[in-house]
């Protein structure tokens, strides 16, 4: 791949680095084991309305990994509340311990080092929290700290991150986790309506987990420094993203427009970041922006001016996993430091966008 | 505005000029030059009182191209100049505010490229262009991406593989120039170009041009996305909100000329 990116940039040459900061050592992911295509979605639901089949394949999705109930003599069954809760709890403490795992391994930790852990989920309202029940299944230790952030949707890794990082800034040395897993086809409802249509056909199951510390000995080399966020938020679209009611199950609700309304205010938080660190946006090296689906997409990409190259993961894992909700970014991040194209100094930012109507950023220093 | 080595800059109200300024080569562009040009783009588009950047070069000659004392003479030359300065042609080209290149005498090689980054064109009638790169032995940088989208691909081989020189009138006929003028009209006549240009509205400006440039290069469904993305924030700028305004008041009077005429009639009657 050809570097387009600024050779030099006097700004980023002037950028105040910490000597230390909470950084982000090692990321896991996880999924189901089944994938399906759009063409297979559709085929499990006998879709025959041609609206809802053509919007399944102008989605920019080839696959997606699902937790979708064996169909019985060929029909699809009519999940309960209940069914869906316990689908979303079942999922989550298959693919999040995966994730975990995955994320530990490569730094020699086990859960028994974790001194904080935070989970975050939207699909699927459980008490006690996610946290509790991993920690029994994990072995954590009984001390470990935690916090379970609910309900937040998809803009929550970066909710989730600035608890890890506060954490970690507090107790240099001591080991943050977040746990991001979502479970989406826990929340789906087939009503054959085009407001379910368009959920169903864009989220994915899937979980991320990242640890983060803080220690003098680390580098860039280890991961990158979370040096700051900047939040925006969009009272005035509260409700342009939100659970609804569909008779006992919650049901997903997208406004038409809100991909959009967020694309054309993307760029304040954006700029807020980068002007605090005296930046623009053509320093940035990396940018890890969330796969909300293809509209968003292209409403970020035109409005902050990026290239292509600049959204290569953040379309690549729409394609391949669907929206995965609070993980996605998380995947995105793992893709691009498996591309083994970071260099010192490098500057990265992050956006996530969800219900609220939020915009959350997060500015990461190599 | 900041003081260049390989640059004249000036300022008259909103509209920044720059004059390629090497008078003892020629207006050669050197790595010197383009990191001027790099800084001044980006301090341009930070500029809030600023709508348009106008490129010239001296009454005689744009740029005579590439400034070839650069290279090292005797060891292996990397790739890391050639690459700042088509990053410094790409910044042009996207620069948040109109860009006009204003060419008198000879243009060649990069000052054909810059010319080529600029969203409007005018040159004086004894203006030439030309690639002479591929004659010499090397390449014309990204030009060769831009100008075949201006052209043509078969136009564009024959400028840019045989070298030969193109007159102002020529380039103006195939569209590379939106105006051809006499030396003692160019000033007037670049004043005019300028002023075709505004008002500005530099999300409009930003969205329109990055759209025409993709327009060669996308699906249709693709680039049908990124229009209503970006329609999506023209229809809701405060610009289009005083237009919406605009056209409301607009109605109301020419609803009450409408009644106010009817009754006028009644009476008459």
């Amino acid at each position: 791949m050809i570097e387009t990116r600024r050779i030099v940039s006097p700004r980023k040459a002037a950028l105040r680095r910490p000597a230390q900061g909470p950084r982000i050592l090692s990321v896991g992911t996880a999924t189901p084991p089944r994938k399906y295509t759009q063409e297979e979605v559709l085929a499990f639901f006998h879709e025959a309305d041609p609206r809802i089949r053509s919007l399944f394949r102008s989605s920019h999705i080839n696959t997606r990994y699902l937790y979708l109930p064996d169909p019985v003599d060929g029909r699809v069954v009519e999940e309960t509340n209940e069914e869906l809760l316990n689908r979303h709890l079942d999922g989550a403490l298959e693919i999040g311990p995966q994730a975990i795992e995955e994320c530990l391994r490569p730094l020699g930790l086990a859960p028994y080092d974790i001194d904080f852990l935070c989970c975050v989920t939207t699909t699927g309202f459980l008490c006690p929290g996610i946290s509790a029940h991993l920690i029994k299944k994990m072995i954590f230790r009984e001390n470990v700290q935690r916090s379970d952030i609910l309900g937040m949707g998809c803009n929550a890794a970066v909710n989730g991150l600035q608890a890890v990082t506060a954490f970690a800034r507090a107790n240099p040395g001591k080991v943050a986790l977040l746990l991001c897993v979502e479970i989406c086809s826990a929340a789906y409802v087939h009503n054959r309506s085009m407001v379910t249509a368009v959920v169903n056909s864009l989220f994915g199951d899937g979980a991320a987990a990242v640890v983060v510390r803080q220690d003098a000995a680390d580098t860039w080399q280890q991961g990158p420094i979370v040096l700051d966020f900047e939040p925006h938020i969009i009272p005035e679209a509260l409700l342009a993203m939100r659970y609804t009611i569909d008779g006992t199950k919650l049901s997903f609700f997208l406004a038409r427009d809100i991909p959009y309304e967020i694309g054309a205010n993307v760029e304040k938080p954006v700029n807020r970041i980068l002007g605090r660190h005296g930046l623009k946006r053509k320093d940035i090296d990396h940018w890890i922006i969330h796969s909300g689906g293809a509209k968003v997409i292209d409403a970020v990409e035109y409005n902050l001016g990026l290239t292509d190259h600049d959204m290569r993961h953040t379309v690549g894992i729409l394609r391949n996993f669907g929206n995965l909700s609070s993980g996605s970014i998380l995947f995105s991040f793992k893709e691009l430091c498996r591309e083994e194209v970071i260099g010192e100094g490098d500057v990265g930012v992050t956006i996530a966008m969800g219900p609220g109507t939020s915009i959350e950023t997060a500015l990461l220093l190599w | 505005m900041h003081a260049y080595d390989t640059l004249r800059v000036t300022q008259e109200g909103n509209v920044v000029t720059a004059f390629l300024a090497r008078p003892d080569s020629r207006n050669a562009i050197n790595m010197r030059m383009v990191n001027d040009l790099s800084h001044l783009i980006d301090a341009i588009d930070d500029a809030k009182d600023v709508a348009v950047l106008v490129l010239r070069g001296s009454p005689d000659v744009f740029t005579c191209g590439i400034d070839l004392h650069e290279f090292a003479a005797h060891e292996k030359r990397n790739i890391y100049g050639l690459q700042k300065w088509e990053q410094m042609c790409r910044e042009l080209e996207r620069l948040n505010k109109f860009t006009v290149a204003a060419v008198q005498g000879e243009c060649t090689g990069g000052g054909f490229q810059l010319m080529l980054s600029c969203d409007t064109r005018l040159a004086e009638r004894r203006a030439v262009f030309c690639f002479h790169e591929v004659k010499l032995g090397f390449l014309p940088g990204m030009a060769s991406f831009r100008l075949a989208k201006y052209i043509g691909l078969g136009r564009a081989k024959s400028i840019i593989l045989t070298g030969r020189r193109v007159r102002a009138e020529e380039a103006l006929s195939w569209g590379i120039l939106d105006r051809v003028c006499d030396q003692v009209s160019f000033d007037e006549a670049l004043m005019e170009t300028v002023n075709d240009l505004l008002p500005f509205h530099p999300v409009a400006l930003e969205m329109a041009r990055r759209l025409l440039d993709e327009s060669y290069a996308t699906s249709y469904e693709n680039y049908l996305g990124h229009f209503l993305a970006a329609q999506y924030r023209a229809i809701n700028s405060e610009a289009f909100d005083r237009l919406v305004a605009s056209a409301a008041r607009q109605e109301k009077a020419s609803e009450a000329g409408r009644t106010g005429a009817g009754r006028r009639k009644a009476r008459e009657e």
